[in-house]
C-alpha cells in the first residue's frame, strides 16, 4: 500500500511538469479547424471595404460570414510562435503594395490630401517631425508598419500581439466580450480590439484610438479611426495580415493593405525597451517644424558641466 | 506633360521618403543625407541603448585637436541582428567610420558602417533591418 503512494507521487511528479509544459505551450497538435469564410484577392478585398460604410459593419459582416466564429481549444491553437520582424526591402509605407508612382493609395479627403502634400513638400527640404519623438507609443494602425521584433501569443480568452518597440502589447479578447459602452471609451494608442477566430484566421475590430501618422511620409489619421484585421499564417515563416481603416475624416473610403512578418531563424533575445534611457536622444521641434537635438552632448566635460 | 511632370515629383518623394532609414523614435531630417563623413578615430565611448544607439569616436585633427563625433545607430536589439555585439567597441578601439553629417555642423552622424582597424571586420548597423 504504501510502495503504491510512492508510486503515485512518483507518477504524479513525474506528469505535473509534462501537464504545466503542455499548457504553456502555444504548440497545438491538431491546430485549428478549417476557416469558413473564402480567401481574397487584393482586389476583392479592396472592394470589400468598399461595401462596408463602417468598420464595425465590416466586422460584423466578417463574423456572420464566419458564422459567429468558433473558440479555441487549448489542444487546438494555431502556431503563432517564434520572433517575427516586418521586411523593410520593400519600404516603409503602411501599403507596401501601392503603385509606385503615387504618394499613397489611400481615398484621402481634400484636407488630408492638403496635409499629406505639405509633409512630402517638407520633407523635400529637409523639414521633418514625427510625433512619436517623445517617446510616446506609435499606435495603432501605425502599430503595423514598425520593423522591430514581435511575438503573438495566442491563448483561447485572448491573443496577445507584441510589439518589441517601447514594449507594446494589443490584447485582443476573443472571449466574446463586445466593446466598451460608449460612455466609457476614450482614445488610446491602441485601441480596445475584440476578435473572433474563424479557424486558424484572427478577425479584429479596434476601435478608440488616438489620431497620428500612417507612418513618416504618410498620411493622417484622427481618432475616429477604427481597423478590421484578419490574422493568418501566409505559410511556415509568413504573418499576414489583412487590414481595412476606416477614417471618414481622412478617408473618402476603406484604406486596405496587407501587412507581412516574417519568423527570423535565430533571433537575439527580446529586451526591455527604455526610451528614455539616453538623453543623447531627447529631440524637440524648431520653429520650422523639424527636428533638433535637445542637448546632444558627446563631451564628459560638458555632462558635468564644466 | 503637366500629369508627367507631377508623376515624376509624386515618385521623387516617395522614393526619398522610402529611403529613410529606420529609425525608431525621431525623424533623422537633423542629418543630411546627401552627404558622407568617413573619419579614422579611436572609440571613446559605445552606449547600447534604445531607441537610438551611440558610438563617440575621438578623431584628431590636422591641427592636433580631439574633436568628440557621435554616431546614432538603431537600438540593442536591431544591431544584435546586424551581427554588432556590446564587446565590439571596446574603449580605445581604432576604426574607420562613415556616416550622414548634421546639417547644422555639429560634429555627429548617423553611423551607415565601419571598419575595425584591429581586424578589419565591417560593421553595418542597417543591416540589422534584414529579415532571415
Amino acid at each position: 500500500m504504501r510502495f503504491d503512494g510512492v508510486i503515485l507521487r512518483a507518477a504524479t511528479l513525474l506528469t505535473l511538469p509534462i501537464l504545466m509544459f503542455s499548457c504553456a505551450t502555444t504548440e497545438a497538435p491538431g491546430g485549428p479547424p478549417p476557416a469558413v469564410s473564402p480567401t481574397r484577392t487584393r482586389e476583392q478585398n479592396i472592394e470589400l471595404g468598399r461595401q462596408h460604410k463602417t468598420a464595425e459593419d465590416l466586422y460584423k459582416a466578417l463574423k456572420e460570414e464566419a458564422k459567429g466564429g468558433k473558440k479555441l481549444e487549448w489542444n487546438g491553437l494555431p502556431d503563432f510562435s517564434g520572433v517575427y520582424s516586418r521586411p523593410l526591402d520593400r519600404g516603409f509605407n503602411f501599403d507596401i503594395d501601392q503603385p509606385k508612382d503615387v504618394a499613397t493609395s489611400a481615398k484621402l479627403t481634400p484636407e488630408f490630401q492638403v496635409k499629406l502634400t505639405k509633409r512630402l513638400d517638407d520633407l523635400k527640404k529637409g523639414i521633418e517631425w514625427d510625433p512619436i519623438s517623445t517617446c510616446a507609443p506609435p499606435g495603432v494602425p501605425r502599430w503595423l508598419t514598425e520593423p522591430f521584433l514581435r511575438e503573438f501569443i495566442v491563448t483561447p480568452n485572448q491573443t496577445w500581439l507584441i510589439n518589441e518597440m517601447v514594449n507594446d502589447i494589443r490584447r485582443v479578447y476573443t472571449d466574446g466580450r463586445d466593446h466598451l459602452p460608449v460612455e466609457d471609451r476614450l482614445p488610446i494608442p491602441n485601441g480596445d480590439t475584440i476578435g473572433f477566430w474563424d479557424g486558424p484566421r484572427l478577425v479584429m475590430h479596434t476601435n478608440q484610438l488616438k489620431a497620428g501618422i500612417y507612418q513618416r511620409g504618410n498620411p493622417d489619421y484622427t481618432d475616429q479611426v477604427e481597423t478590421v484585421e484578419i490574422w493568418k499564417k501566409d505559410d511556415d515563416r509568413t504573418m499576414g495580415v489583412d487590414v481595412w481603416v476606416y477614417d471618414p475624416p481622412s478617408l473618402v473610403e476603406a484604406w486596405y493593405a496587407h501587412h507581412t512578418y516574417i519568423k527570423l531563424t535565430d533571433p537575439p533575445r527580446i529586451r526591455y525597451w527604455d526610451c528614455g534611457e539616453n538623453p543623447n536622444n531627447a529631440v524637440f521641434q524648431t520653429k520650422d517644424g523639424t527636428t533638433q537635438f535637445k542637448d546632444l552632448n558627446f563631451s564628459d566635460e560638458k555632462k558635468k558641466g564644466k | 506633360m503637366k500629369s508627367t511632370l507631377v508623376t515624376a515629383f509624386i515618385l521623387i518623394i516617395v522614393l526619398l521618403a522610402s529611403a529613410a532609414p529606420g529609425f525608431a523614435h525621431h525623424s533623422s531630417a537633423m542629418f543630411d543625407q546627401t552627404k558622407t563623413v568617413t573619419l579614422e578615430g579611436v572609440v571613446k565611448k559605445w552606449e547600447l541603448t534604445n531607441p537610438h544607439s551611440w558610438l563617440w569616436v575621438d578623431v584628431k585633427g590636422k591641427d592636433g585637436k580631439v574633436v568628440t563625433w557621435g554616431f546614432e545607430a538603431e537600438g540593442p536589439s536591431t544591431l544584435a541582428r546586424a551581427g554588432i555585439r556590446p564587446s565590439d567597441f571596446k574603449e580605445g578601439t581604432k576604426l574607420t567610420i562613415t556616416g550622414n553629417p548634421m546639417r547644422n555642423g555639429d560634429p555627429a552622424a548617423i553611423w551607415l558602417n565601419a571598419v575595425r582597424a584591429s581586424d578589419g571586420k565591417k560593421f553595418d548597423p542597417r543591416a540589422g533591418f534584414a529579415v532571415k
